[in-house]
């Protein structure tokens, strides 16, 4: 089927002018207030800001903390969870039924959720009445607003992502891949980890990948599960445009953040790649 | 050579209620090339897959060399599989990919070299050590397959219809090489295959099965001039396959000619009269009289030039087809579509099939 020049521009024009109404001028409005001043004047006096003491800094470093730790916790939970789907599963409908258990959490908003986690860990939840009365604790311990229940608020959000991308690689692994892996000699479990992992490698960089990003940019489940206690970047940001009203240094802020973290993916990605394919699985 | 290397004991595979395999009791020697042959659904690649260790089995019991291999993982069995789609690991190179069994048996890196290097230089493929099963063309990653299967030295190596991908000169070639592979190595080879011509070609006995029994075991040779039933007669090679009664007088009715039936079966059964194509003789002239010869008079259908022969459909006046097969030597007859022919054939070249 062929279209027509004038049809073919239209279809492409549409998606492409909306792009840029709604992505690219909003994100270049915000690069160019970074680099202005409160009365509109060109100047680095914002970043010069943000390196001027530790605060901010330490608010990244905080960030990227978290969201590491998050999408380490949702492989160790996702990457289960997805070979279970894939592998263990043996009917399509409970194939099925084992996916919309996983993207349930994202039909609810993130605030009830976090709410959630909130009633489940305060002092009185049921995670802390469940240790005391098992004996394991005298006292509830602190889990409420902390660093770990940031953790565990995003892990909870993320890890469908996680499950989703990894069950997508591992569904395309042949099987007969890993009966010739058993008939060669090798275990279940030499089998998982030197034919069905390394293949499935690929999905757990794009799935890490996304659940690093969305942690990263994470605002509601931080602020809530923080308790105001633990700032991260997006709280930062929030604060200078929703509350400070200092839209300059609020985009300087994000752009810090979108740098860094464009900065930290294509690092991890350029040693990913550098390792040759083939020869960290063999041994 | 000991008989009965590799018993499969009444061997039952049940999906639900469906049989898969129906009491399968099957002798396999050491070093004998065993062919299954049958058409897809009739069990082949099951039984096959049962003595690899991949299906649960229902019933009966698999001995290797002596030993009940029934309860024991694939991994842990003595047999190795070339598989129909190869199955080479898509993240290992060539070379890993044949180390990959014998570093599962802790063989110590120096002699995993010469493993290797001895594998891939017994298919051909030495040179191609370092590439990746996705820079191979099909009959390369075929022959790597191999390679990956013998290093582990396998007392029984299992084949999957390995040739079935590729295209019909290579595949010749293969069957050729895999033969003579075989008999250096003095493994044990079961191979599945659909096709009739390949398991001629290669095997020392052929297994013909049918809907989860086998039908008939034994010789190619053999199966093709004495075959058990007409199923076989009719899987292996060309056949007339004619259906009749046992007449009272031990006669068959065949083409409106009085043949006699033999000893096989008992008047009034119902039997098939099996003639196979190169036994027909055709001539436009009505060949003379002999002792045990049988003449009838047709007219050619249709004729089919086949290179080093040819085949002619032949109707008889009485409505039954022949086919009749001649070596096509240049400058012999030419039949031509309605030629008026005698189809002519020593009673001893038929046979009586019973069931």
């Amino acid at each position: 089927m062929r279209i027509r020049n004038g049809w073919a521009a239209l279809l492409l024009g549409v998606p492409l002018a909306f792009m840029a109404a709604f992505f690219l001028v909003p994100f270049v409005v915000v690069v160019v207030a970074s680099f202005q001043n409160a009365a509109g004047e060109w100047s680095l006096a914002n970043y010069a800001r943000i390196l001027a003491d530790s605060y901010y800094p330490n608010v990244l470093y905080t960030t990227f903390k978290l969201s590491l730790l998050a999408t380490v916790v949702s492989f160790l939970i996702g990457y289960p969870i997805a070979y279970y789907i894939v592998n263990v599963v043996r009917s399509r409908a409970g194939r099925r039924l084992c996916y919309i258990l996983v993207i349930m959490p994202l039909f609810t908003s993130n605030i009830v959720r976090s709410f959630g986690w909130i009633i489940l860990l305060g002092r009185q939840g049921i995670v802390n009445a469940t240790l005391v009365t098992l004996g394991l604790t005298e006292r509830p311990i602190p889990i409420l607003f902390t660093e770990l229940s940031i953790v565990i608020g995003l892990t909870y959000i993320l890890v469908p992502f996680m499950v989703l991308t990894v069950a997508g690689v591992l569904q395309t692994i042949d099987k007969s891949l890993v009966e010739a892996s058993l008939d060669l000699g090798a275990s279940r479990f030499v089998t998982f980890a030197k034919v069905t992992f390394p293949l499935s490698l690929p999905g757990v960089i794009a799935g890490s990948l996304i659940v690093f990003t969305l942690a990263v940019s994470a605002y509601v489940v931080p602020s809530i599960m923080s308790g105001g206690r633990t700032v991260v970047m997006a709280m930062s940001i929030f604060e200078q445009y929703g509350s400070l009203f200092d839209f300059n240094f609020g985009a300087a802020l994000a752009v810090g953040l979108l740098v860094v973290t464009l900065i930290l993916i294509a690092l991890s990605l350029f040693f990913i790649e550098r390792q040759p394919s083939g020869r960290q699985a063999v041994q | 050579m000991s008989d009965g290397f590799i018993r499969v004991e009444r061997l039952v595979k049940r999906y639900s209620d469906l049989v898969v395999l129906d009491d399968i009791s099957l002798d396999v020697a050491e070093g004998e090339f065993l062919a299954l042959l049958g058409p897809s659904g009739c069990g082949k690649t099951t039984l096959l897959r049962s003595i690899a260790g991949f299906v649960d089995i229902s019933g009966g019991d698999i001995v290797i060399d002596g030993r009940s291999v029934k309860h024991l993982p694939p991994n842990r069995r003595p047999v190795n599989t070339v598989f129909q789609n190869y199955a080479l690991f898509p993240h290992l190179t060539v070379a890993q990919n044949v180390a990959f069994g014998p570093r599962r048996a802790g063989v110590s890196p120096k002699d995993i070299a010469a493993i290797v290097d001895e594998s891939l230089t017994t298919v051909g493929m030495a040179t191609f050590a370092g590439r990746f099963p996705s820079q191979l063309s099909g009959g390369q990653q075929q022959r790597v397959a191999l390679a990956r299967a013998i290093a582990n030295k396998p007392k029984v190596l299992l084949l999957d219809e390995p040739l079935g991908a590729l295209d019909l000169k290579l595949r010749k070639q293969m069957q050729i090489e895999l033969k003579s592979l075989q008999q250096k190595l003095g493994i044990t080879f079961i191979f599945v295959t659909h096709d009739q011509e390949e398991a001629l070609v290669m095997a020392d006995r052929i297994a013909v099965m049918d809907a989860g029994r086998i039908a008939q075991i034994g010789r190619g040779r053999d199966i093709y001039h004495a075959p058990s039933e007409r199923y076989v007669a009719d899987f292996i090679g060309d056949a007339n396959l004619i259906s009749a009664t046992v007449a009272a007088d031990r006669t068959l009715v065949v083409a409106g000619l009085s043949i006699p039936a033999g000893h096989a079966a008992p008047a009034g059964a119902e039997v098939t009269y099996l003639l196979r194509p190169e036994a027909v003789t055709l001539t436009c002239e009505e060949p003379p009289k002999a002792s045990g010869g049988i003449v009838v008079r047709a007219k050619v259908k249709d004729v089919v030039f086949i290179g080093g022969a040819v085949r002619v459909y032949a109707v008889t006046d009485g409505g039954q087809e022949f086919i009749a097969q001649q070596t096509a030597l240049a400058g012999a007859t030419e039949f031509g579509r309605n030629d008026a022919v005698f189809l002519s054939w020593h009673c001893d070249s038929g046979q009586v099939l019973t069931k």
